[in-house]
């Protein structure tokens, strides 16, 4: 059974390499995409649920035993993290058609998507540090190919920053992975922490410990590191950003999370402050850039950058309510930023601009976009009963609990700076008289882009409103990530 | 001989980063390729140096070097050429297009 | 009790399909029906006498977060108010809107209001609270911009809503804070737990977040400026929301918590202080309007003051007469909006300088208007309801001790505002209605010639006014089931009073009369003393404020993101950077990192110390080198020193991979940079070159720093004796490398290949896809 956890990572891995031999065939190429996703759906949810039944699966690859070998881990965390890509990767690949460009499509689109899928399943799967790097690689290279698919000016040029960025953090991934396993011996997760643990974090641990933060941080694009991001998500197509604004920060918060939850848990005064300090600031220079732009698709993609405040605040604050509220927020914000992004995508789409100056009165000619969007809207902004405010309540109370009245303040003062960078959209896109814009006669129809955007949406209000269906999932994970000798002994069976 | 070792790998990097911050694009990939360098001898520097033989098993021999950095180094040595020939390519497109091979002019704005 | 409270919105799903008949079936019925349903439900509570009843229903049980409805005689008087008021208007808005407007919108956001409003007066849970509270800042948002294609509705709707929630997540912060003190998600468990919550470090901030929530809500001075730009919405909906019920949401609140906060000073002096400022504000500022719906708004702002003041003050009297003013408030304030509709309806404008004499073209109208107004200004007659709280409110404001010298104070104040407020109260109401119905009718001003309207639209405003008039003859009527009952809920303890029009010839009369003495005068002689308004506001006005703060929050963030997030590598690359050392270094310090070990070095040797040196100068070289061809092969050379390295350092597999791979890497350089222009000399300036080289130098440093002590600290035995022991046993080869590569880390190993693929992939449709502007 325990090679149901390498699953998620094979069935998109042969599903990018299978596609790519008829991916001049978009038809084939389109229904193969669509059964490869819902088939690794349906895997990572009965992956999910058989972890949550029965426990963490813990495969040994090549039987080589745990720690010398490299170790895939389904636990309760990245199990339902698996699920939640799923879902994000099936709404994409339904909206996928319509909105990219044929030559899009027969440039290996589905192969980066699934490669990517792959990159980032394994990434939250792998017990190992080293081969975390390899899927880090994997996911990045998938992204490098996505980001500057059809090759636009603006694209190349970003691309080019984004790679470079990447490029270094990855190296830095390297070598502190090294400096680790100079002084532990090794590179196996749950090995680290137990001897980091041994050793009670002493001497070069914590700097080493600060080193890998800061490899994730830029990925995850965390205060002060996240500068590739703005324009690196805005430049590809609709679909791509979606993937981008989805999985990509999420991989980087979850590694955060697991290194620090897992392995350096022992100088939480210095760390996990830290932590506090560059959330708040996550939180107000992304909340000050979305209210920068008149740019739509730009103040999307600036308000990947508070989310992940808000993510890392509950690691921060390190509660078992304030890291049950950082789960929440992570699984509700990969959905409503994949939500978020495929709509401005569609409202772009339909309205020929992103500059918001030149927008208004789109919603007598798409009301259910409009409705959409200002649904999603108090999904981000944390109003209840919608998913947002679940986390955000979570986080706020994990704060209080803990008397770190200032970074509560500010994250209550960034969901309003979020709430009006987003309802601007709405009041000067949406709102206005219906003849403002001179849309095209033949108004574009939105078809298929509407409704996986709607099942997303849905998805992620029944997050809010029936969150009783799974907060208990939630908080026993925020349990199981609090008591890091439950993963360590899963995998090195003391 | 790790302290030298230590050293030369700091200077990699060091030197490196000053390349990165360059502006015409051949210095800034020329810097991810000196930077691949010093994580790559860092690696191999966290390892024992010289603790025994070459780590291909021979009768009589006890002693071997650290296996594992090597490995980690091979892998990454692999990754690191796919990067570098894709940022190549990627730089020679982008400057073709852009008519520029200076990243300060490729800077962009809101609206594009 | 759920379904009285969940009726609105499951009704408002219906509405859209509903709306699609509006031709034959004016939307607007449903909407009266419902609220009307509702009434009749919470009104039989009455029946055999009343006392709170509680009903829990859960939701969100893991997390506390249930539906826990209470109802008391606070909930009670709202909710008749909601449902009351929202029969009334809906029956109102069916004669107001005409069946060509978007309805099924209308009544859908009107519906949700209701539910919400519901919610909020019932809700026990603080969280179903907050839920239920920023519904109606949303629905309200919605509402004021039902005519969105005019810019004051998109501008006073993103003012309402940024005010409005700002003060909601106040409330939330308060909310979260309480329920973290005391453990309890219930109001009423909190208020029996209130020791602990006073007597929290934090209860000063506790308490300006309430208070925030509750001032912003309810429109107090300086928060009231969205209150008058919400009149863009559609007159029912000022009627309802913006006078009679959503507004006094704030009220509800401090007066659900009052019987935990009032022993507070600070309470006192806070709300009593910015009630009496805002009812003096709003009733000088009301003077100064010139639309008809402005003014009724900045009366609204006023008598909310006066009402947010008499929870100030906090005394049985002044309890009382705030739950009697809330009510007789609804009544004369909804009939004057409606009033206000009808004139803006049958005219077509509501422009007060454009109005006058309307008397005889609107008799029935300007009747209701006569009995509204005269009861909002507090007039001594003893069929005015207005007059009774009024004059409570005089009493109230005399018998304050303040404890502490700043309470003293404000207590001491606290009479003449009232009757400063009350004076200007009494102006606004008299060129409310004379500026209106008396005087000279100028026809040729109208848009439309005016006529009395239709049966229909006044109904609503005519049952208000009996029950203005209804109230005033028999106040006892009321005040025994229904305005005790909820007094005392705030009170916290038994209220009941009997309510008289004559007390004598006593202090709050003469004050009364004082109030109509001086109203009357000032309201003759208007012209002659506007001018004050060009000195005050003057730049005192909050708008400005508030227009300020949103045009700079934009620009100072465009200014400040622009300034940094300007597309440029290098400095990102340097802020990053900059952060990692700063950081790394200051760890080092704090947790003394630090370490050396030279007892278990390799030796130095000649060889390796020579090739170290040339991979030094060489790297040195590429920064210094301006000829392209020769920075590439000086890499070169450090590439193969790297390989010399692994030779000295026993790893031959790495060394082959590594010449091969340096090879095909400067080949494939100087293939791609053949085609670039050549290497300019560095043309940084100084400033920049000095912090590139103080980042690198940094970085180094740092690099070296970690790897030394790293090195120093090998705390653990490695791993690798496994694979060195396991190697052939297991693995079945001799070359240790290989069997790990291929073998113990295969995974490693398929998706570095995959990542060659994937670069493989990306590369030819780099080069496959021609860009548009090339050909």
């Amino acid at each position: 059974m325990s090679n149901l956890a390498v699953l998620p990572i094979i069935l998109p891995f042969l599903a990018g390499i299978l596609v790519a031999f008829f991916h001049k065939n978009l038809i084939a190429s389109r229904i193969f995409s669509i059964i490869a996703t819902m088939l690794h759906l349906a895997l990572t949810i009965f992956v999910f649920l058989n972890v949550q039944e029965s426990g963490s699966y813990v495969l040994e690859v090549g039987g080589w035993e745990a720690p010398f070998g490299i170790v895939i881990v389904a636990d309760p965390l990245s199990s339902l993290l698996t699920m939640t890509t799923a879902v994000v990767a099936a709404a994409a690949v339904i909206y996928a058609p319509k909105s990219l460009s044929r030559i899009q499509e027969e440039f290996y689109f589905y192969s980066f998507f699934f490669l990517l899928i792959a990159g980032v399943n394994g990434a939250f799967l792998t017990g190992d540090l080293f081969n975390l790097f390899v899927f880090f690689e994997v996911l990045l290279m998938a992204s490098y190919g996505l980001i500057v698919l059809g090759n636009g000016k603006a694209q190349l040029r970003e691309s080019l920053k984004y790679i470079l960025i990447n490029l270094f953090s990855s190296m830095l991934f390297v070598t502190t992975i090294s400096f680790l396993y100079s002084v532990v011996g090794t590179v196996n997760m749950a090995q680290a922490a137990e001897r980091v643990g041994e050793v009670e974090q002493q001497g070069v641990l914590t700097v080493i410990g600060i080193l890998l933060f800061f490899v994730f941080a830029t990925k995850a694009a965390v205060f002060p590191l996240y500068y590739w991001l703005p324009s690196s998500y805005t430049v590809p197509n609709a679909v791509v950003s979606a993937l981008f604004g989805a999985l990509l920060t999420k991989v980087g918060v979850y590694s955060i999370l697991r290194t620090f939850t897992l392995i350096f848990n022992y100088e939480v005064g210095l760390t996990h402050t830290l932590f506090i300090y560059l959330a708040m600031f996550t939180m107000i220079f992304g909340v000050i850039g979305a209210l920068s732009t008149n740019n739509v698709k730009l103040i999307i993609a600036y308000n990947v950058i508070p989310a992940v405040g808000f993510m890392l605040m509950g690691i921060g604050i390190f509660t078992e309510t304030s890291i049950a509220g950082s789960i929440y927020y992570l699984v509700h914000d990969m959905i409503i930023k994949a939500v978020l992004f495929l709509l401005i995508g569609a409202v772009t789409y339909a309205a020929g601009t992103s500059d918001l100056k030149k927008m208004g009165g789109l919603i007598h000619h798409y009301p259910v976009l409009g409705w959409m969007f200002f649904l999603s809207t108090l999904v981000l902004a944390g109003i209840p009963p919608f998913s947002g405010f679940i986390g955000k309540l979570l986080l706020l109370q994990g704060g209080l609990n803990q008397e770190e009245i200032l970074i509560v303040i500010v994250a209550l003062i960034s969901s309003l700076g979020i709430l009006f960078s987003m309802i601007r959209i709405f009041i000067g896109g949406f709102w206005g008289a219906a003849d403002i814009m001179e849309l095209p006669k033949q108004k574009p129809s939105l078809g298929a882009m509407t409704w996986p955007i709607g099942i997303l949406l849905s998805l992620s209000i029944l997050l809010g409103v029936g969150a009783e269906m799974f907060y208990p999932a939630v908080s026993s994970i925020a349990d199981y990530v609090m008591n890091p000798e439950l993963y360590i002994e899963s995998v090195l069976k003391e | 001989m790790e302290i030298v070792m230590s050293v030369l790998a700091g200077l990699l990097f060091m030197t490196g980063v000053y390349n990165l911050l360059q502006k015409q694009l051949l210095r800034i990939v020329i810097g991810t390729a000196l930077v691949s360098h010093g994580a790559h001898l860092t690696i191999l520097t966290m390892g024992k140096l010289k603790e025994g033989a070459a780590p291909v098993l021979t009768d009589g021999v006890e002693n071997y070097t650290d296996p594992l950095p090597q490995a980690l180094i091979l892998t990454s040595i692999v990754i690191s050429f796919g990067v570098t020939s894709l940022l190549l390519v990627l730089a020679y497109r982008a400057s073709k297009i852009n008519h520029t091979d200076n990243m300060e002019k490729l800077r962009g704005n809101d609206y594009e | 009790m759920i379904l009285p409270v969940l009726l609105p919105f499951i009704i408002a799903i219906f509405i859209p399909f509903l709306s699609k008949w509006k031709e034959k079936f004016h939307t607007g019925i449903v909407a009266t029906i419902v609220p009307l349903i509702i009434f009749i439900y919470f009104a039989s509570f009455f029946a055999g006498g009343f006392s709170s009843v509680t009903k829990s229903y859960s939701w969100i049980p893991s997390l506390d977060m249930n539906l826990v409805f209470h109802l008391d005689g606070l909930s009670l008087l709202f909710v008749l108010l909601i449902s009351g008021i929202g029969t009334l208007v809906g029956l109102y808005s069916i004669y107001y809107l005409h069946t060509t407007e978007k309805l099924g919108h209308f009544y859908v956001y009107f519906l949700i209001f209701m539910g919400s409003m519901l919610g909020v007066v019932l809700s026990d849970n603080v969280y179903a609270l907050y839920s239920f509270w920023e519904f109606t800042s949303l629905s309200s948002f919605l509402l004021i911009g039902f005519w969105n294609h005019k810019h004051a509705s998109r501008y006073g709707a993103l003012k309402s809503m940024l005010i409005t929630v700002f003060g909601g997540l106040s409330l939330l912060g308060a909310l979260v804070f309480m329920h973290s003190i005391t453990g309890t998600t219930s109001i009423q468990q909190m208020l029996g737990d209130s020791e602990a919550i006073l007597n929290s470090e934090f209860f000063p901030l506790i308490l300006t977040l309430l208070l925030l929530g509750a001032f912003t809500k309810s429109a107090q001075f300086p928060f009231h400026i969205w209150l008058p730009d919400a009149m863009e919405a559609p007159t029912p909906v000022s009627a309802y929301l913006h006078s009679a019920t959503m507004v006094k949401a704030g009220l509800y609140l401090v007066a659900r918590f009052s019987p935990m906060l009032s022993s507070s000073e600070w309470f006192f002096i806070i709300v009593s202080s910015f009630g009496i400022l805002t009812l003096c504000w709003g009733s000088y500022m009301a003077v100064r309007q010139t639309d008809l719906k402005g003014i009724l708004a900045f009366s609204t702002i006023s008598q909310l003051g006066m009402i947010m003041a008499m929870l100030g003050f906090g005394t049985k009297v002044a309890v009382f007469a705030a739950m009697f003013h809330i009510l007789n408030h609804a009544t004369f304030k909804g009939s004057l909006f409606m009033v206000a509709g009808i004139v803006d309806h049958e005219t077509g404008t509501r422009d007060i300088r454009k109005l006058g004499g309307l008397m005889n073209y609107l008799p029935m109208t300007a009747t209701l208007a006569m009995f509204g107004v005269f009861s909002m200004a507090g007039f001594p007659l003893p069929f005015l309801n207005g007059f009774y709280s009024k004059e409570m409110f005089f009493l109230s404001s005399l018998d304050l001790s303040g404890q502490g010298e700043f309470a003293s104070i404000v207590a001491s104040l606290v009479p003449y505002l009232a009757v400063f407020g009350s004076i200007f109260t009494f102006v606004y109401s008299m060129y409310f209605f004379f500026g209106t119905f008396r005087g000279r009718a100028n026809l040729g001003k109208l848009p439309k010639k005016p006529h009395e309207a239709p049966v229909g639209m006044l109904i609503s405003p005519a049952i208000l006014v009996l029950l203005v008039v209804i109230i005033g003859l028999f106040p006892s009527f009321i005040n025994e089931p229904f305005i005790s009952h909820a007094a005392s809920a705030v009170y916290g303890g038994d209220v009941s009073k009997d309510i008289y029009f004559w007390h004598g010839f006593n202090l709050p009369l003469i004050m009364s009369l004082t109030v109509v003495a001086f109203g009357t005068i000032l309201a003759l002689t208007i012209p002659r003393w506007s001018t004050v308004y060009n000195y005050v506001p003057g730049i005192l006005s909050m708008n400005k404020a508030y227009d300020y703060t949103v045009d700079k929050s934009v620009t100072f963030s465009t200014k400040l993101t622009r300034g940094y997030m300007n597309g440029s590598l290098a400095l990102y690359m340097k802020l990053i950077l900059g952060a990692i050392i700063i950081v790394s270094f200051s760890f080092f310090f704090l947790t003394d990192g630090f370490a050396i070990d030279t007892s278990q070095l390799a030796p130095v040797t000649t060889i390796e110390i020579i090739v170290a040196i040339t991979m030094a100068i060489a790297a040195l070289g590429t920064i210094f080198t301006n000829n392209r061809i020769a920075a590439i092969l000086i890499l070169g050379v450090v590439g193969y020193g790297l390989a010399m390295l692994f030779i000295i350092y026993r790893a031959p597999d790495l060394a082959l991979t590594q010449l091969i791979i340096e090879t095909v890497t400067v080949a494939l350089f100087l293939l791609v940079f053949y085609h670039l222009p050549s290497l300019n000399s560095r043309d940084e300036s100084r400033p920049d070159q000095i912090s590139n080289w103080i980042i690198s130098i940094g970085f180094g440093l740092l690099v070296t720093t970690v790897a030394i002590s790293s090195h120093s600290s090998k705390l653990f035995d490695s791993i690798s004796s496994y694979f060195v022991e396991n190697s052939y046993k297991l693995g079945g080869g001799d070359n240790i490398v290989n069997v790990i590569l291929v073998d113990m880390r295969g995974l490693d190993t398929i998706f570095e290949i995959a990542v060659l693929g994937i670069a493989a992939m990306a590369i030819y449709s780099l080069i496959k896809i021609k860009n548009k502007k090339e050909e």
